[in-house]
């Protein structure tokens, strides 16, 4: 093992150029370094969407991984993009808010729609990261129980208690069986 | 039966829906600026603290750095309530207070400067605790504060600001009296409502003397008063509001970060963002006002309450800004809810050295009533009487009266709400589940249930002034300028709803503009519960002059008298006649209808929140779990429901019933540091403990406008605190007088544990 | 974030190398969750040149039974070992343990060996630089530990010593449960390290040019009924006030072997090992457990503001042994036949 590791030593890794990711059914190609178009290596997936790719529906609160409002999909699962970093999302398919509506023709997602339908929200800041976290549970099991909603919920913030609402729009979404 | 409504009372599509969901809403941190640099601001690391020398050569040095401001080089700007408070001063006052601003071209940058500053501190002692503030020989916070005691009035509610309770004769009263008590009880963990979006500003500075300043606010016009009693009135100032992540009145006031960016702006000639992390947001905001109470408390068997006398405190941190305005609506809303002839409740406001409290939803009743009800209920527990009754018996009737906010004598017109209380304790099962004080209404094993029950209720839904513009475009479209921002309740759309029901003309062709204190006429703001009297009043009104306007154009071409038109859809015809009707174009493609709508105070009509609360406790472990809330109300007609359900569901979050359940800010005691100012340590409600929650509404039409409806948003916190303390005594047979209801604090009740803590109330 | 180099590490070979590379100034990153908030609040008196991502090291994700063990890979995702069959059905307390850690989003990236390896949450360690911090602390090499006159209701009430900052992690409980030994690589070779061992008051024992490789557990066999259960405030987010892992062997109702341990109460998982010699022999009924949850605590000595957690880490220890945990005690809820449901059936 020792041998090994004494071989690796001389055979130092670099730091990465660039980075390509999916970002919504877009591949981006994006460099690595310092200057205002590019990212650097301590930025956030947050931060390369709001700030690099102008993608702001994904909402900075806690910044530390506790509240959900920036949530995510990564390969369809639900993440928190303020403990991401952008470099280390190479070939990774990500989904933002942003990217629910039909790429075509527009139309809502119908978990955006049911959100509307049952005004699912109040000051709305943090709705997007409920919907995609909501969405990520969907996406692994299109008719979840009550229980499950909650549970799939339970990482994201909300203050004005919208989750009475955001359940039934969950679950109105679910028993539709999309 | 109310009046059927063609948009009033049902549900409608919220008009920022679609943004919401996509995530296109603007909040003000999404919007986008040319040329713009970032703040941070470099924070003490001590209490209370002199600056003794700055050194800043090195962050000056940082590249990317544009502008480091101190207290040595900016104007002698102050706020507060006295305006005592520099906005850069070099006196620190608690963990967290400014000591440097910085701007830089991009966040980190400026992140880095601040840890590049070099301060010398003459570090002096601290207070903490209010009733050590007010000691002899008390570290002293401000020369213009002898004994830490905050300069009482809020001069906005004029010379005569409620500032205390005097009226009757004490003696008399507590000779009334079958059982008197005494007792102190607080409502001190100083919870924060804690909106996902932090608090920010972005400023632009023009020379001589002109800043616009981007705000997310409730009200820009609040913004543009406020800094201008700072700023000086010779400074032109321009505010544009925004969708607002979540206030829950925290951010009718964030003059702060205002004035930061705003001094940064002029500092640099560039725009400056300032949006503080969830950290600054916790540790150096705004929290709610602790509150002590110490009163002695007549009352006879049948519930009347003959005297209260005492001394309520307030402790408002390193600084007040509002919270004189907080005693004063405090000190109304405990007459509404407490029918007693003879009174003698005095009051102080202390400042320590702890981050501020400011205006938080509840605003000074709710902390007075967690510290009273539970007074109230050591007498109504000797009379054995049940609280329910008690409530429904001492809440305000039309034709009594109180003292509000300045200072005035009002006389209740509104209407009784003990139906509504009736409805309520039906739907709850009071009646079954009530079994006496100390008494748990269930058991099992070594769980324990309790049942509590709490009310509040304010007459600020008809405070303060609005004013709206309705501009009607004779091609059919209307648009309702307001300075108003959406805050979360939905008022703007409901406002919409208001105007589309006075023109009857759909919704899609009404529009609302964007916010600002720049056309948009003054309105106060959606604060406590005035949205949809006060703010509704001006709409409404402005709706009815435009229209008037517009039939005073038609009538001529109709040939009719202006009193006998009508409109629908855009189309003006005589009463009763339809067919023969004109479009609003014909009265003119080239004009503008300008409606004007005019809302001035009135504070003889009052809200009512009661709210019942189950709760289960573990006996073994302390945990306390919220099972069950009814919330019953009436609001004279439902405007929108499922944006009432949401208010009303939010009794639980920004720092109401879990107040007493979790939520608290924990102060190390003698360094004064905020050792939980992050969301995993601050303890805030998830999707997997929701209780269950019934709201009873009913609809018994009230003398406010035109559609007969007062709102009740703010005050679906306040009942709940006072409610869960008293099921929690009731579950575990012993009395808790300290929020929050720790396991820590359950188990010390229950004798489970040695408690090495003895702060708080002693009843 | 400060600035840091950035290096994706292939092999567990070159994330050594540049551990080795950096002499120690660099810092592994698997799930991130841990890591960036110490980053960005900046409450370390060191702060790393470089972030060594590992998630690009292929072939540490996995769950497998081999010899007599059951191996489990040092980059698997919590998620995946809440939902894991193999470990609902032999290994439910770890399973269970992984469930209750956050929230889902943080589940599904936060993975095993950082869950292990994770500072501990003292709020007065963990206070932000920018709000006029950090504190300096017993655990940063600088001063007295500041929770023992200050606030320390969630601070150790075991074998205390220098630093009171108890150990966070959920899954260490289980794992010490299970006697379990973490596969450590440096530039040395290969060692073993029970997880039981791993937490000293100051640290863990991980050297600053090592990496957690693996985690070794004893196949669990025979009729053992096991459970874990964690106290906190809330269900998800929060971190344990107390917890309890138990795995108990049963012999026509007779206790034959017993095993307790507890989490959130020192800066190690705590076994209860006068509780689990006090239990062999018994037949279980409530007084036993009752009994037993008083030897648990024997030892226990509380800070000036936790002595609550006495009682609740009796209780916890008394219903794991005998009886249907009550409502409050958190439990995984993706399942009705959860590993902790398995216990307390067959006992009544």
């Amino acid at each position: 093992m020792s041998d090994i590791t004494v071989r690796e030593k001389n055979k130092k890794i670099s730091q990465a150029k660039r980075v390509t990711l999916i970002i919504n059914g877009e591949q981006r190609n994006l460099e690595i370094g310092h200057l205002p178009h590019q990212v650097e290596t301590t930025h956030t997936l947050l931060h390369t969407l709001r700030e690099t790719l102008g993608l702001t529906g994904t909402k900075l609160t806690c910044d530390n991984g506790a509240c959900g409002s920036c949530t995510v999909l990564m390969d369809g699962k639900a993440i928190l993009s303020c403990m991401t970093l952008t470099v280390e999302c190479g070939g990774k398919d990500i989904t933002t808010i942003e990217g629910l509506k039909d790429r075509d023709t527009g139309a809502l997602d119908p978990l955006q729609q049911s959100f509307i339908d049952h005004t699912a929200f109040q000051c709305g800041f943090c709705t997007p990261g409920i919907i995609m976290s909501a969405k990520a549970l969907l996406n692994e099991n299109s008719t979840p129980t009550e229980v499950q909603v909650k549970e799939a919920l339970s990482g994201n913030f909300c203050r004005c208690i919208s989750h009475y609402q955001v359940v039934r729009a969950v679950m109105a979404v679910s028993e539709g069986g999309a | 039966m109310n009046e059927p409504y063609r948009y009033i009372g049902k549900a409608t599509q919220r008009n920022d829906a679609v943004g919401i969901v996509t995530g296109t809403v603007q909040y003000l941190n999404d919007v986008k600026f040319k040329n713009l640099l970032y703040a941070k601001v470099l924070r003490s690391p001590h209490p209370h603290a002199l600056i003794k020398n700055i050194d800043k050569s090195k962050a000056e040095n940082l590249k990317g750095v544009k502008a480091i401001l101190t207290w040595e080089n900016v104007p002698d700007w102050k706020g507060g309530t006295p305006g005592v408070t520099r906005i850069l001063g070099r006196r620190l006052r608690f963990v967290g207070d400014v000591v440097a601003l910085i701007a830089a071209t991009s966040e980190e940058i400026a992140k880095e400067a601040s840890s590049l500053i070099d301060v010398e501190y003459e570090i002096l002692p601290a207070v903490f605790d209010e009733e050590e503030a007010v000691k002899p020989g008390a570290p002293q916070l401000y020369d213009e504060f002898p004994g830490n005691i905050v300069t009482p009035g809020f001069p906005i509610f004029g010379p005569k600001c409620l500032t205390a309770i005097a009226m009757g004769d004490m003696d008399k009263g507590f000779a009334e009296a079958e059982v008197i008590v005494e007792g102190t009880c607080g409502y001190a963990n100083i919870p924060n409502p804690i909106p996902p979006e932090p608090p920010g500003a972005v400023a632009l500075w023009e020379e001589p003397s002109r800043v616009t300043i981007w705000v997310s606010n409730q009200a820009p016009h609040v913004d543009r008063m406020t800094l201008s009693e700072i700023f000086g009135h010779e400074v032109e100032i321009f505010t544009h509001g925004h969708p607002v992540g979540g206030s829950f009145g925290t951010k009718i006031i964030t003059w702060q970060v205002q004035a930061f960016a705003t001094l940064l702006s002029r500092a640099t000639g560039r725009p400056v963002k300032i949006i503080y992390t969830k950290e600054e947001h916790i540790a150096a905001f705004v929290l709610r006002p602790s509150s002590k109470m110490h009163a002695r408390v007549g009352m006879k068997k049948d519930g009347t309450v003959t005297a209260v006398s005492g001394k309520w405190l307030v402790g408002t941190g390193h600084y007040s800004m509002t919270s004189q305005a907080q005693l004063a609506v405090g000190l109304g809303e405990v007459q509404i809810m407490t029918r007693c002839a003879n009174w003698d409740l005095q009051t102080d406001i202390i400042c320590t050295n702890r981050n501020a409290s400011g205006s938080v939803r509840g605003f000074g009743g709710q902390e007075l009533k967690c510290a009273f009800i539970p007074i109230l209920s050591r007498a109504m527990a000797q009379l054995n009487l049940d609280p329910f009754e008690f409530i429904k018996k001492n809440y305000i009737k039309p034709g009594e009266g109180y003292f509000w906010r300045d200072g005035n004598w009002y006389i209740y017109r509104g209407i009784d709400y003990s139906e509504a209380m009736d409805k309520g304790a039906e739907r709850f099962g009071w009646k079954e589940k009530w079994r006496g004080w100390l008494q748990p209404s269930a058991q099992k094993g070594s769980l324990r249930s309790g049942v509590g029950v709490g009310v509040h209720g304010n007459a600020d839904i008809g405070e303060d002034t609005s004013e709206a513009y309705v501009r009607l475009s004779t091609e059919g479209t209307v648009t309702l300028i307001t300075s108003l921002t959406e805050h979360g309740t939905g008022q703007r759309s409901n406002y919409v709803k208001m105007i589309g029901e006075v023109l009857q003309l759909p919704l899609e062709r009404i529009f609302i503009s964007a916010s600002d204190s720049v056309i948009a006429p003054f309105d106060f703001g959606p604060v406590g519960s005035r949205g949809t009297y006060a703010i509704g009043s001006a709409a409404i009104s402005a709706a009815e002059d435009a229209k008037r306007q517009l039939f005073q154009l038609a009538a001529p071409i109709l040939g009719a008298n202006v009193e006998d038109l009508e409109t629908v859809d855009g189309l003006i015809f005589a009463k009763g006649k339809p067919e023969q009707c004109i479009p609003w174009i014909a009265t003119g493609h080239d004009r503008t209808i300008m409606g004007y709508g005019r809302f001035d105070p009135d504070y003889t009509l009052a809200n009512c929140m009661t709210t019942f609360v189950e709760v289960e406790v573990d006996t073994e472990t302390g945990k306390v779990t919220l099972q069950n809330v009814v919330n019953a109300t009436d609001v004279g007609q439902i405007i929108d429901p499922p944006g009432l359900e949401g208010q009303l569901n939010g009794c639980l979050g920004s720092s109401g019933i879990d107040s007493a359940i979790f939520e608290e800010t924990i102060i190390d005691p003698t360094t004064g540091h905020i050792l939980n100012a992050n969301l995993i340590d601050y303890k805030w409600r998830t999707f997997s403990e929701l209780p269950e929650i019934d709201n009873v509404v009913l609809e018994t039409p009230i003398s406010s406008h035109r559609f007969r409806a007062i709102g009740v948003g703010e005050v679906a916190t306040s009942p709940g605190p006072s409610a869960i303390l008293m099921a929690v005594s009731n579950a575990i047979g012993t009395w808790l007088h300290e929020y929050p209801v720790t396991p820590e604090r359950v188990l010390a009740a229950l004798n489970k544990v040695k408690s090495q803590e003895h702060a708080g109330g002693a009843l | 974030m400060r600035s840091f180099s950035h290096l994706n590490a292939r092999t567990v070979s070159e994330a050594i190398a540049a551990l080795v590379q950096f002499d120690g100034r660099a810092r592994l990153n698997a799930g991130g969750t841990e890591l960036f908030g110490a980053l960005k609040d900046e409450f370390l008196p060191e702060y790393p040149e470089a972030v060594i991502n590992i998630k690009s090291i292929k072939g540490l994700e996995y769950i497998k039974e081999e010899k007599g063990h059951l191996r489990i890979g040092a980059l698997t995702k919590l998620s995946v070992l809440s939902e894991s069959r193999l470990l609902r059905e032999r290994y439910g307390a770890l399973a269970e343990a992984a469930h209750a850690v956050a929230g889902p989003q943080i589940r599904n990236v936060a993975t095993i060996g950082g869950n292990l390896c994770q500072d501990v949450r003292c709020c007065y360690y963990r206070y932000p630089r920018h709000i006029g911090g950090p504190i300096n602390c017993a655990r940063k090499g600088n001063g007295p530990c500041l929770a023992v006159n200050g606030d320390n209701r969630n601070h150790a009430i075991f074998a205390g010593r220098k630093c009171f900052a108890v150990c966070p992690s959920d899954t260490a409980v289980a794992l010490a449960l299970y006697d379990a030994q973490l596969v450590v690589v440096g530039p040395q070779g290969e060692r073993q390290i029970a997880v039981r061992d791993f937490y000293t008051p100051i640290e863990n024992l991980l050297q600053r040019t090592e990496i957690v490789r693996e985690i070794l557990i004893p196949a669990v066999t025979g009729t053992v009924t096991q459970s874990f259960s964690k106290f906190a405030l809330r269900t998800p987010i929060d971190f344990a006030i107390v917890s309890v892992a138990s795995l108990i062997t049963l012999e026509d109702g007779i206790c034959t072997d017993a095993r307790i341990v507890l989490g959130a109460v020192a800066h190690n998982p705590h076994r209860a090992l006068e509780a689990e010699e006090f239990l062999r022999g018994c037949r279980l009924d409530v007084e036993v457990s009752r009994q037993a949850g008083e030897f648990a605590i024997r030892e226990a000595k509380p800070l000036s503001k936790n002595a609550f957690k006495i009682q609740i880490a009796k209780t916890l220890v008394s219903r794991a042994i005998f009886g249907q945990p009550a409502g409050f005690v958190l439990k995984g809820n993706f399942s009705e036949t959860t590993s902790s449901t398995q216990m307390c059936s067959g006992k009544h």
